[in-house]
């Protein structure tokens, strides 16, 4: 492939799978969703995170949202490539509220 | 005041899939083949950072008028609510101390006389209110990941 074709094709995109305690986040789901969990494979976890948060409305600050690969937690400064993720993977948006 | 059972476990019901797609995704064991209008349980199996299970009963009484009373049980669910039972990070009572659990109520011997049951959908401390079955599950598996060791 030539490098004008490789520029053409743009950066490598992971379409992912987001399950949360609000449901699953998916290509298709929730219905009206108002953005998919499709991603150049040099974005943060954060961002990951920060759009499963928006669309399934955990507006709260001071909770605290973990993405997980099983029971590996993401870390939010890390890019997705750096995960090696296969397209369709399945993470899970943990939450998890205050103590008494 | 109390809820019909025939209610509670539709309400059950219809929160179940979510919070057992929850926990299928997150490695965790939900059981809920003995639910029925007589017994409005159902059982999540969470592991500490080490690797130890921990089993949680949900008792849906009077749900969703009320949160679940959330125990730890033993694996043959022969023995409840004792110290060895319950990973720690939580209240030495021993309790779930959330709101969503109503054992944490005063009124149901739990440390809480500031609580009102019918709060229960508030959030606890700061944050987002868990109120729901799959929100209890991430909670308390969220907390229970990052514990070492039992209470007892």
């Amino acid at each position: 492939m030539s490098a004008d074709k490789k520029e053409e094709a743009g950066p490598p995109v992971l379409t992912l799978r987001v399950q949360t305690p609000r449901g699953l986040w998916s290509m298709d789901e929730p219905k009206d969703a108002d953005k998919r969990p499709q991603y150049a494979i040099s974005t943060k976890i954060q961002q990951v995170i920060n759009d499963a948060r928006s669309v399934f409305k955990f507006v709260e600050e001071d909770s605290k949202y973990t993405l997980l690969l099983g029971k590996e937690v993401l870390v939010p400064e890390r890019p997705l490539a750096s995960y090696h993720l296969p397209d369709g993977t399945l993470l899970i948006l943990s939450v998890q509220g205050g103590n008494a | 005041m109390s809820v019909s059972s025939d209610i509670s476990l539709e309400a059950v019901r219809a929160e179940l899939p979510v919070a057992a797609r929850y926990a299928a995704a997150a490695g965790l064991t939900l059981d809920a083949s003995a639910l029925s209008a007589d017994s409005l349980r159902f059982y999540v199996t969470f592991e500490n950072r080490d690797g130890e299970r921990f089993f949680a009963e949900f008792d849906c009484r009077d749900y969703p008028l009320y949160p679940p009373t959330v125990e730890f049980v033993s694996e043959d669910r022969g023995e409840r609510g004792t110290l060895r039972l319950y990973p720690q990070g939580f209240h030495t009572t021993p309790c779930v101390c959330t709101r969503y659990n109503r054992k944490a109520y005063q009124e149901r011997g739990g440390p809480h006389g500031d609580w009102r049951l019918l709060d229960w959908r508030l959030p606890t401390g700061q944050g987002v209110g868990i109120d729901t079955l799959a929100l209890m599950v991430s909670d308390l598996d969220a907390k229970i990941r990052q514990s070492s060791g039992r209470m007892g």
